[in-house]
């Protein structure tokens, strides 16, 4: 019992401590980044055939700890949960289809974007959608706390939001017929169309396109300034590019994302 | 400890911890009163039935003791509704905690029921009491009184279980938690509210149960002694 308590106060006091210092200096002594990851929202996080993480968040931020000389580990999170583990200090960066948004810009710091990210109402092809007051009366699946599920609440005054936990558990729900709209991200749409042949998930309103970037706690200069600078670096020698179009198929608007991050 | 804590957003968001421990408590109550009455036909026909329906009861029984209560809430709604069924997430939660507390108390009531003396029911066949009297008064009420206490914790235990149902978008406590939390990124402060509103709800159901016993068992009231 007194271990547990001495252990407690010590893990309690280490925490105090890595609060105040300068996380850019905290990981290259710990030789060791944490980077939270949904990896349950392809193409952007996920397993591969062989149980290893892959996708473009996750290729990403392997990239990011290689060019900064230390060794990743990814904190698995879900949506919901990204921003606590930064303010908990679970993790030192979020790399993690996170948007940029002025909510969120309150209570962590953004790098400048890495990609962007158009999110959409989607359905069967049968039901016809074409503008939010469409979805009056209609049940319309989101996953909880993302903009979209936000945007709906505040635009579609008419729809039924239907929320879960996150993506996979909202494909699920299209998948086996208990919704028939849902609203996600394009890049969303192949991954759960193939889950049932006999329902395909068609884009029908383009909601808004976000950037997406890489999140860190609020007061961290020199941590703000190194993945700022890795990032640019980066979108001009094609490297982010080539990750995003590897496992998207599409290619991101580089010049539009410099300017928006200059 | 850097960490600054922020209650502000209660001033707005207690209507929304309102309505969700509303639909905790209205999903509970009918999933207990449902699940009670489950759980005491099986325990008779575990005991009484004939060998074909033992079996039966025992291995529902066994099938959700053994088997966690997110996968059977997940079947029931994604399941069902994968084989034309849609059941609205409500509906498929209180299916699933039914079915759920249904198995742990008809173990329950079987206790109960197997601690009455043959002698008493020796009893009331002199009294010339019919069969059903006999197991309404003489079995199922004294059997009852007797695991009153572990049937009021397994009902504060499916109370604080169904924050699971939370997963299929149904919008009790829990859900309520995570909206909120999602929308003001106070996540510990929304966890602390939660947690004393479930501590809260748990005084009150076993406050209730405790009068629902005073009610219940004329014997226990009047004498005060266990039986």
């Amino acid at each position: 019992m007194k271990t547990l308590i001495a252990s407690v106060l010590v893990a309690l006091m280490s925490l105090g401590a890595t609060a105040h210092a300068d996380t850019l200096d905290d990981i290259r002594k710990a030789g060791k980044i944490r980077i939270a990851i949904d990896t349950a929202i392809p193409p952007f996080g996920m397993t591969d055939d062989k149980m290893q993480p892959a996708g473009s968040d996750v290729e990403t931020a392997q990239l990011l700890a290689k060019d900064l000389g230390v060794q990743l580990e990814i904190v698995p999170t879900t949506g919901p949960s990204r921003i606590p583990n930064l303010q908990t200090n679970k993790a030192d960066l979020v790399i993690s289809t996170l948007s940029i948004t002025p909510d969120r810009a309150k209570v962590v710091d953004f790098s400048v974007p890495y990609a962007d990210h158009p999110s959409v109402v989607a359905g069967l092809s049968s039901i016809p959608i074409k503008s939010y007051a469409d979805l009056d009366g209609k049940k319309v699946a989101v996953v909880r706390g993302t903009t979209q599920d936000t945007d709906l609440t505040r635009e579609a005054k008419g729809a039924q939001l239907v929320r879960y936990e996150d993506d996979a558990t909202m494909a699920l729900a299209f998948a086996s017929g208990q919704v028939d709209i849902l609203a996600t991200a394009r890049s969303l749409l192949p991954a759960i169309s193939k889950k049932n042949p006999g329902r395909t998930a068609e884009a029908k309103i383009t909601m808004q396109t976000f950037y997406l970037a890489i999140g860190m706690r609020k007061n961290e200069p020199q941590l703000k300034a190194w993945v700022d600078n890795w990032v640019k670096t980066n979108l001009k020698n094609g490297k982010l590019a080539a990750i995003y179009k590897k496992y998207h198929g599409i290619d991101i608007p580089t010049d539009q994302l410099l300017k928006a991050g200059s | 400890m850097s960490y600054e804590f922020d209650f502000s957003f209660l001033a707005e968001r207690w209507p929304d911890f309102v309505a969700g421990a509303w639909l905790t408590v209205q999903l509970t109550v009918v999933s207990i009163t449902l699940g009670l009455v489950v759980g005491t036909i099986c325990a008779l026909a575990r005991i009484y039935g004939g060998p074909w329906l033992k079996r039966l009861v025992g291995a529902y029984v066994e099938l959700i003791r053994n088997t966690p209560l997110l996968v059977q809430i997940f079947i029931v709604y994604f399941g069902l509704s994968s084989l034309g069924l849609k059941l609205s997430a409500e509906v498929s939660a209180v299916i699933a905690l039914v079915v759920n507390s249904g198995a742990y108390t008809t173990e329950i009531m079987r206790a109960g029921i197997q601690s009455i003396q043959r002698t008493q029911l020796e009893a009331a066949d002199c009294l010339g009491l019919t069969r059903l009297q006999t197991i309404l008064h003489v079995v199922l009420l004294p059997a009852m009184e007797r695991v009153y206490p572990a049937l009021t914790s397994q009902f504060v235990l499916l109370m604080l279980a169904s924050s699971i149902t939370s997963q299929i978008s149904t919008e009790e406590l829990t859900a309520t938690a995570n909206l909120v939390q999602s929308d003001t990124y106070r996540s510990f402060e929304v966890y602390i509210i939660v947690a004393v509103v479930y501590l809260a709800l748990s005084a009150l159901y076993r406050v209730a149960f405790w009068l629902i016993g005073l009610v219940l068992f004329a014997r226990k009231r009047k004498l005060g002694t266990a039986l």
